[in-house]
């Protein structure tokens, strides 16, 4: 579907494409976007994809594309679907193979000016400590039972351990451990996939990046955060690992006879899905669910290596050197959730495939301590560019079921990064610019070139304009650590 | 019907297609049990893995699966799942069997050092094994 022809400007920063667009077609789909991020969304596979969800039995008012859009494959990357309970379906697609991939932001009491003469020092005890790369695991050795025991406490189970504390549960998305989870629906190649990662960082698209607070857009909420300028914090970026990666390989086979069975025609098999009351459907729920406290307790096993890497350099040389958190959010779920929806309460299942979740002022479901501002959303941008802090908002409550961007998104393929970029020139141009590197590859590097992704200033300006999160701070790399 | 790099057939076996965020493969074969092989084998070329050596290791596999497509994912996902848990790279495969819904094959390979690249999972996205002249070709989207 390149091209302009079907959708819509609707408003300043949304475009709508209507059911009449194409025959199957259940609700409208709607995308955020300025003129010059439609366009980008124009020329790959992304809107068509947005289009074929729109089909999903069950689904309800409208699709949605947040401005960071690009092609995936089943559900577009920035995709927020949600289904209506009790029939509406849930697709694994929707959730994608890295169930609870997310962000974890923690802060120090420390200037950049401080942390400066050490940062090459923090920047190899990072790595050090923190496991990554392909299939690399990690130090924490499982007694017999504690797998299950992960992916039905998450982070708790993590902060049990010694990994952390109340409060950093506290400022985490569902208080890091998301409610319904079985590990009895887990396979056991999931379960060998993930026993010894807890704790890791992977590879791909995942680091974990020192970073100081360059510009704050909103002194208030700023401060409310723990965030004033000149701050160092440092951003975790990875989700289930292997574990969450066989949940979803696992049902979305078993889905292709769900589909059958329940007689969906769906335009693509990555769209696989069962009704949220069908057994196939409670369990992978459960299984989903069960991956995603998984992902909870890595972030939070990492937090505590970094906090470790914090003490290990710093300790001695520069007074108040601890971290606390900020927040954790996931940008790859499934929830039930509920949301007004024609002026009625309905409890729905909104998949999250590449957003993050942006309930604003006043939602139950927040932590006292963020309740009155909104919660904390972590849009990470790409590798030596920037990252935001933004709080969710009303209106992302009334227009996109409480949802808003997760990063800049991609423009350009992986091998099409490589093939322009080097890694080693690159590495050499973020080290010009003061940034300590540190990756296990450098192939892997040039693939996540800033080059290869949108702007993340012009992503988070569509969300701010069009009232789906606030802008607080802005920041910007000192260190990246990749796998 | 044994397929290794040096039994190659006069077809270009896989490529590369662009994808905006993950890595897409169009791969060929003459018959059900070349394509497999070469996807195999191209699957390796997105890994990346350190020099391994002569076939020392071999797995058995046999997998069932409800149509040619569903099987083809569960074969890549069986090795995908090997070289993550053991490091295993395979790069001879024979067929002792295969069909559009099962197959039983032994892969032999070798442990390696390190994969550059980590393929997370093999998609169903939009795929199709299509007939064509000469064989049969399909795209499978690796999620990486």
């Amino acid at each position: 579907m390149a091209g302009t022809r079907g959708f819509q400007k609707i408003g300043e920063f949304l475009y709508e494409i209507p059911v009449s667009f194409r025959e199957g077609m259940r609700v409208p789909a709607r995308f955020y976007a300025d003129d010059e991020l439609a366009a980008a969304m124009a020329g790959d596979r992304s809107l068509e994809q947005l289009v074929n969800t729109a089909t999903l039995p069950g689904v309800v008012r409208h699709v949605l594309a947040m401005p960071d859009m690009h092609q995936g494959y089943g559900f577009p990357i920035g995709g927020v679907v949600a289904t209506a309970l009790p029939d509406g379906v849930i697709s694994p697609g929707g959730v994608g193979y890295d169930i609870n991939c997310g962000v974890r932001l923690l802060a120090s009491r420390l200037e950049a000016e401080q942390v400066a003469p050490h940062l090459d020092d923090l920047a190899s005890a990072i790595y050090a400590n923190c496991p990554s790369g392909v299939g690399k695991g990690g130090q924490v050795k499982l007694k017999p039972g504690e797998l299950d025991e992960i992916m039905e406490k998450g982070a708790r189970w993590a902060v049990r351990r010694g990994y952390g504390t109340e409060a950093d549960l506290e400022r985490t998305e569902e208080s890091g451990c998301l409610a319904g989870a079985d590990a009895a629906k887990v396979g056991a190649r999931a379960r060998d996939r993930g026993k010894d990662q807890v704790g890791t960082l992977g590879a791909g698209n995942h680091f974990i990046e020192v970073d100081r607070v360059e510009h704050v857009a909103d002194e208030a909420l700023a401060g409310r955060l723990g965030l004033s300028p000149g701050q160092v914090v440092v951003q975790i970026h990875c989700g289930s690992r292997g574990l969450g990666h066989q949940v979803c390989t696992d049902y979305v086979n078993l889905f292709q006879k769900a589909v059958r069975k329940y007689r969906f025609e769906l335009p693509d098999r990555e769209l696989v899905c069962a009704p949220l009351s069908s057994l196939e459907g409670r369990d992978y729920l459960a299984a989903m669910t069960s991956a995603a406290n998984y992902a909870f307790a890595n972030r939070q096993v990492l937090a505590f290596h970094i906090r470790r890497s914090f003490e290990q350099v710093l300790a001695g040389k520069v007074k108040n050197f601890g971290l606390y958190q900020i927040y954790d959010i996931a940008h790859n779920m499934a929830k039930i959730e509920t949301h007004v929806v024609d002026g009625r309460r309905r409890e729905l299942c909104v998949h999250r495939k590449g957003a993050t979740r942006a309930f604003g002022p006043g939602s139950e479901v927040l932590p006292e301590v963020y309740r009155d501002i909104g919660q904390p959303v972590l849009v990470p941008g790409s590798m030596g560019t920037s990252s935001w802090v933004l709080v969710g908002t009303e209106g992302a409550m009334a227009q996109t079921f409480g949802s808003t961007c997760h990063g800049a998104g991609r423009t350009m393929s992986r091998h099409q990064a490589k093939r322009s970029v080097h890694g080693a020139a690159l590495r050499q141009e973020l080290e010009a610019g003061g940034i300590h590197v540190r990756a296990g590859s450098l192939g892997g590097l040039a693939e996540e070139a800033p080059a290869a992704y949108k702007d993340v200033d012009r992503v988070v300006g569509v969300v701010h304009g069009a009232g789906l999160a606030k802008r607080v701070a802005r920041l910007t790399p000192l260190a990246v650590i990749k796998g | 019907m044994t397929h290794s790099p040096q039994a190659r057939p006069p077809i270009r076996r896989f490529e590369e297609v662009e994808h905006t965020a993950d890595r897409a493969l169009r791969v060929c074969g003459r018959d059900l049990a070349e394509l497999f092989a070469n996807a195999a084998l191209g699957m390796n070329s997105l890994m990346r893995p350190a020099a391994c050596g002569r076939p020392s290791i071999a797995k058995e596999i046999e997998l069932e699966a409800i149509d040619a497509e569903s099987l083809l994912v569960a074969w890549l996902s069986e090795l995908a799942f090997w070289a993550e848990t053991e490091s295993l790279v395979f790069t001879h495969f024979e067929f002792f069997g295969i069909s559009a819904t099962r197959l039983r094959a032994v892969a032999s390979g070798d442990r390696v050092g390190a994969f550059e690249k980590h393929v997370k999972a093999v998609t169903f996205h939009n795929l199709v094994i299509r007939s064509q002249a000469g064989g049969l070709t399909a795209t499978v989207v690796f999620d990486v």
